[in-house]
């Protein structure tokens, strides 16, 4: 039986849990490939306009599973990963809103609610719902989510290294465990904060290759997901009230920890046009970006975005904060 | 006598301007001319007036090209540096007005606001997916009421009545401005209403809280409209700034920067103005490799391609040979 994942939203953040999961229970796990502009087209061409273009392009690659022929589509119900906090309301309801506006996922939509303490998922309890639809014995999920558990510890171990998620994704896969590995190097003399959600940063057809384009500049960047998730937590609390949505949180975690430690040259932030939560974090970031005296710059990308538009932006930013370090060395 | 210059070329949407300077900085050259969508007619006319102008006692030292069409602009003289218009304009305005914090460019079909600080670009926002602030806009409203755009600030300047306009968005402008007439108001009151309309939307969307310090610097093609000078200052409640070259300041930035290209590596790539005798032939396809379906833009020079872009994936760029251009031409 083929389980489909669609490859993109969480995806960079949660594969190494997902795909383990689902085939140490014995299923062929079927991934969508990259994002491409039919995909693209084909998401929007159902969607209503209140959607924001990440969900979109989810649609998109849910529609490649379906013409791949799988099973079932994986979609969770993501709920929460913190107490008090929240993914943003289209998340939660993304289960429905493919199941009632997608054609074709009703009969295959394979779901249950993930609603955790932390960003660990592996909780086999979250996963209960599955069991009748995929014939399961608790034992088998029980043992399945710890072993898939581990894999995405590893990943995490990887990716708090410096690498970027889609490589330490990737090295999961090929065996590597993390302990033979060095951190990863940043000799370069830019450093920057590359500051977006797993699905905006790592997806190389809505940024227009932006983390392509830095390394061949010769520019180091860190974004979110390299931190530990309890350094994060500490600069949430500085706000008098954390954000609803727990990775916007993170995002601005990481956002205050470069500026106040002055860990980088610049920050840009890559937000996805008709972003809710974004509209806040980027003014939050604007702000410390001011007290901090330290370049911050907000990429606003959609469907359409011209990639010489993003390219002149990101030149003229990076020429901005080398000539102003040679001017101060 | 012998003199060396170096040649700035900014290719916009709208106009094509080149600027030369001598080795000692001085402007000696400065031509605008009006795109047309045919940048490369335009560059060379330029640079066949330039040569006419300086005479052959004149040598072409560096040359360097900015604006939206620089890539091109770049490929086709054999540019010793290829650099966004942010840098450009900044570079241009700190070398002549050394002092100067905030630089508002307005172009034609994109607007700019620099903060400058001890000569070093500390910010910077750029308007690139709404035309509500830009030449364009005045062009098309100046069409509406009949009056030649070269008229259109001396006859703001007449007027009397402050009207209101909504600049929020060229088309609710417009209905506004019919509205406007239906009244009875008067021209005047009506184009120095928009001009207000369209400060107050550059202010708005670009400027986003950040603070404008003296002494400010007005550039670009529209700077030519005293009635959008005369409202930046009401605005503002401070003298505005329009440099002698307003309207070839990127041009005159690339060929600084140009000039300091040269002075590092020591010679020019700059291809010679019999180069220009030899027809680029820009044309672009859709590429069906994949489902990017990418548009390409490639240019030929008797008939070698020699450059490509807009390739995703870049396997259109590898495929250029790398053959000498001076061997094809």
């Amino acid at each position: 039986m083929q389980i489909g994942i669609p490859g993109a939203l969480l995806y960079q953040y949660y594969i190494s849990f997902w795909r383990p999961f689902f085939e140490e229970l014995g299923f062929q796990v079927v991934i969508s490939g990259n994002t491409n502009k039919e995909l693209v087209n084909r998401g929007v061409k159902v969607s209503v306009p209140e959607l924001c273009v990440p969900v979109k392009i989810f649609i998109g690659h849910v529609f490649e599973l379906l013409d791949k022929g799988v099973d079932f589509v994986f979609i969770p119900r993501m709920e929460a990963i913190r107490r008090g906090e929240f993914f943003c309301p289209k998340f939660m309801g993304l289960p429905a809103i493919m199941k009632y506006g997608v054609p074709g996922v009703k009969g295959k939509l394979l779901t249950c609610q993930i609603n955790a303490r932390s960003d660990d998922i592996s909780n086999y309890k979250h996963y209960l719902p599955l069991l009748d639809k995929l014939d399961l014995s608790i034992k088998e999920l029980k043992k399945a989510a710890a072993f898939s558990g581990e894999k995405w510890k590893r990943f995490r171990t990887i990716n708090k290294m410096g690498y970027m998620s889609c490589e330490a994704n990737k090295m999961v896969v090929e065996g590597v465990s993390g302990k033979e590995l060095l951190p990863k190097e940043n000799n370069n003399h830019i450093k920057l904060g590359l500051l977006g959600y797993v699905y905006n940063i790592y997806d190389d057809f809505v940024n227009m290759g932006i983390t392509g384009k830095l390394n061949q500049m010769g520019i180091d960047f860190i974004t979110f997901d390299m931190y530990e998730e309890e350094l994060l937590d500490q600069y949430v609390a500085q706000l008098s009230k954390p954000l609803f949505w727990t990775f916007t949180n993170k995002l601005l975690g990481a956002g205050y920890q470069m500026l106040q430690k002055k860990l980088v040259d610049g920050i840009i932030h890559i937000t996805a046009f008709g972003c809710g939560p974004d509209a806040f974090l980027g003014r939050l970031l604007e702000l410390e970006s001011d007290r901090a005296k330290i370049p911050y710059m907000l990429i606003r990308i959609d469907e359409h975005t011209g990639e010489n538009h993003l390219q002149t932006r990101v030149e003229a930013f990076i020429d901005m904060l080398k000539r102003r370090k040679s001017k101060i060395s | 006598m012998l003199s060396e210059v170096y040649v700035g070329i900014d290719v916009g949407s709208v106009s094509t301007n080149i600027a030369a300077i001598g080795s000692d900085q001085k402007i000696v050259f400065t031509y605008y001319t009006r795109t047309n969508g045919q940048p490369l007619v335009a560059i060379k006319k330029g640079l066949y007036r330039l040569k006419d102008e300086l005479g052959d006692d004149t040598t072409i030292a560096g040359v360097g090209t900015t604006g939206s069409g620089r890539q091109l602009a770049g490929v086709m003289v054999g540019a010793d540096i290829v650099k966004n218009e942010i840098t450009a304009h900044a570079v241009a305005t700190t070398n002549i007005k050394p002092d100067v914090r905030t630089i508002f460019e307005i172009g034609g079909q994109d607007s700019k606001l620099i903060l400058v600080k001890d000569g070093m670009v500390v910010d910077f926002a750029m308007n690139t997916v709404c035309a509500a602030g830009t030449g364009s806009f005045l062009d098309h409203q100046a069409e509406r009421l009949g009056l030649p755009i070269d008229r259109f600030g001396e006859m703001a300047l007449k007027s009397k009545t402050n009207v209101q306009i909504a600049g929020r968005c060229t088309v609710f402008a417009e209905s506004d401005m019919i509205a406007k007439q239906q009244y009875g108001f008067s021209k005047a009151d009506i184009i120095m209403g928009l001009c207000r309309a369209l400060v107050r939307n550059f202010i708005n969307n670009l400027g986003r809280g950040k603070m404008l310090q003296p002494p400010f610097v007005f550039q670009g093609g529209v700077a030519a409209n005293t009635g959008i000078k005369a409202a930046f200052e009401e605005e503002l409640k401070q003298t505005v700034t329009v440099p002698d070259y307003f309207d070839v300041m990127g041009a005159i930035g690339a060929a600084i920067l140009a000039w300091e290209e040269v002075e590092q590596k020591g010679c020019s790539s700059f291809r010679g103005l019999d180069s220009l005798k030899t027809d680029f032939t820009p044309s672009s396809f859709i590429c069906e490799g994949c489902a990017n379906m990418c548009e390409v833009i490639k240019v030929e020079a008797n008939e070698v391609t020699i450059a490509v872009w807009g390739d995703r994936c870049g396997k259109w760029k590898e495929n250029i040979k790398q053959v000498k251009l001076k061997e094809i031409i």
